[in-house]
């Protein structure tokens, strides 16, 4: 479903990821973890463009969307994205964060957009919010809003940067409830977190990532079970 | 104290009702609110235009030729007095045209858009980048992402100094009389001249002040419109 081959990006000459070559497929649920400034959430921003690439090509359902021609625009409307600072557009009200896209790209109506959306935020248990504004909600309503206005894009996956970073310990759970079950109903997922118990529990595949490379991927058991990388050791170690 | 009233009674007299005066200043003002409003508008258009290249232009290199047109623009406007900028255009530039009120529109214009495009910049620039992001993730183009997402909470953190900037241009435009427009200040001054009376000036000085406070009210009302995404 994506196919990344010999990614690079360097900001100002400092080489941030030094050719990352993977392949996503299908329901995967890939989890990215590694120390800060290890390049896991420019290698996720590469995915849908919001990074430039140096160079290097991204298959996305056979498009090389790192080629100029590509319609980016397009293709990001089938990669939802979430952020670690939510984003809601704080002008609009929770209903209008969720129909906005939707509706102004000619995908739905207003009437479908906005059935989707109370039908969205019945399942996350937030209808009564719909027309709230971001500010009057915590972080983990804000969040999962966030998450619900990315899937009423329909989208083949769903990329998340540290999603659950900028939230208060007690509403980290919520979240990841969500993504849970997300992922139950088959979503392709790539989820950059710090989350290990989430790496263990979710993901198909973790990988670790530090100075731009990938050092070592397997299934999560082997992952956490039967660490090589002596990096990534050391990592797991401090972190578990 | 009675001599005192009586004769200010009179000068007003003289100054608004004596040869039917008080129709002057309603032309006057007329063509100032006129000069004022078209000269707004059309500032807010070149300020938007400028600001968005100059946004742009930070992000997409090909956007240099225009981003270079819009910093010699603001360069030059401000870098000059607007009447110089305003007898430039009419003495110079508009040569055939009689009519000051279009040539005063246009320079007024031209000077407001570039305070109006370092305003809007500064807006666009308060508002932070993960709105964009969050915009461009969902497939909005950068153009829609900029109109639905970014302008509408931008104009809200910049409406105070938006409005000062439509308060000076107001009162900017009393120096139209320069290139021959019989504005609020010019015919106030030509009444002055004729009647012999100061009284002309207060008028016109109690007409501005008005203008300016129901502007004031205006953005008040716009504040608390736009504010309901604030409120917790």
């Amino acid at each position: 479903m994506i196919d990344v081959k010999n990614l690079k990006k360097s900001f100002h000459g400092h080489c941030v990821l030094q050719g990352i070559d993977e392949k996503i497929e299908k329901g995967e649920k890939v989890v990215v973890i590694g120390p800060s400034g290890s390049g896991k959430s420019t290698f996720l921003r590469c995915l849908n463009r919001l990074e430039e690439p140096t160079s290097g090509e991204i298959w996305f359902d056979g498009v090389n969307i790192v080629d100029k021609k590509c319609d980016i625009n397009k293709l990001r409307q089938k990669m939802g994205m979430v952020f670690q600072q939510f984003n809601l557009f704080a002008h609009l009200s929770v209903r209008e964060n969720i129909t906005l896209a939707p509706v102004k790209l000619g995908l739905m109506t207003q009437a479908e957009a906005d059935q989707k959306a109370m039908q969205l935020l019945s399942r996350i248990g937030l209808a009564e919010k719909a027309n709230s504004y971001p500010n009057q909600l915590s972080g983990g309503q804000q969040q999962r809003i966030a998450i619900v206005r990315a899937l009423a894009m329909n989208p083949e996956v769903m990329l998340f940067d540290e999603p659950t970073s900028a939230l208060d310990p007690e509403m980290v759970g919520e979240v990841l409830e969500l993504m849970k079950q997300l992922a139950s109903e088959g979503m392709t997922m790539v989820v950059v977190t710090h989350e290990m118990g989430f790496a263990r529990e979710v993901g198909t595949r973790v990988l670790f990532m530090d100075g731009g490379q990938i050092l070592e991927q397997n299934p999560p058991d082997v992952f956490f079970g039967n660490p090589q990388n002596p990096r990534l050791k050391d990592f797991l170690s401090k972190v578990l | 104290m009675a001599e005192f009233l009586q004769t200010h009674y009179y000068n007003l007299y003289v100054a608004l009702i004596e040869a039917d005066r008080w129709k002057q200043y309603l032309e006057g003002l007329g063509r100032t609110l006129l000069i004022a409003a078209c000269a707004t508008v059309m500032g807010i258009l070149i300020g938007l235009v400028v600001a968005v290249i100059k946004v742009s232009a930070v992000n997409n290199r090909k956007l240099w030729p225009l981003e270079a047109i819009c910093n010699l623009y603001l360069t030059v406007i401000r870098g000059t007095p607007v009447v110089v900028q305003l007898l430039i255009l009419y003495t110079a530039v508009f040569t055939s045209m009689t009519n000051g009120t279009p040539v005063a529109i246009v320079g007024f214009g031209l000077n407001s858009g570039a305070y109006v495009a370092e305003i809007f910049r500064s807006g666009i620039l308060s508002i932070s980048r993960g709105q964009t992001e969050a915009g461009r993730s969902l497939g909005l183009t950068s153009w829609m992402t900029m109109r639905l997402i970014v302008l509408p909470q931008a104009i809200k953190n910049i409406l105070p100094a938006l409005f000062n900037e439509f308060i000076t241009l107001l009162k900017e435009t009393s120096v139209a009389g320069y290139i021959a427009v019989r504005d609020l200040t010019k015919v106030a001054d030509g009444i002055k001249g004729r009647a012999f009376v100061g009284e002309p000036l207060f008028i016109a000085a109690v007409i501005y002040l008005v203008l300016v406070v129901g502007m004031t009210q205006i953005q008040k009302q716009l504040e608390r419109r736009l504010a309901k995404g604030d409120r917790r």
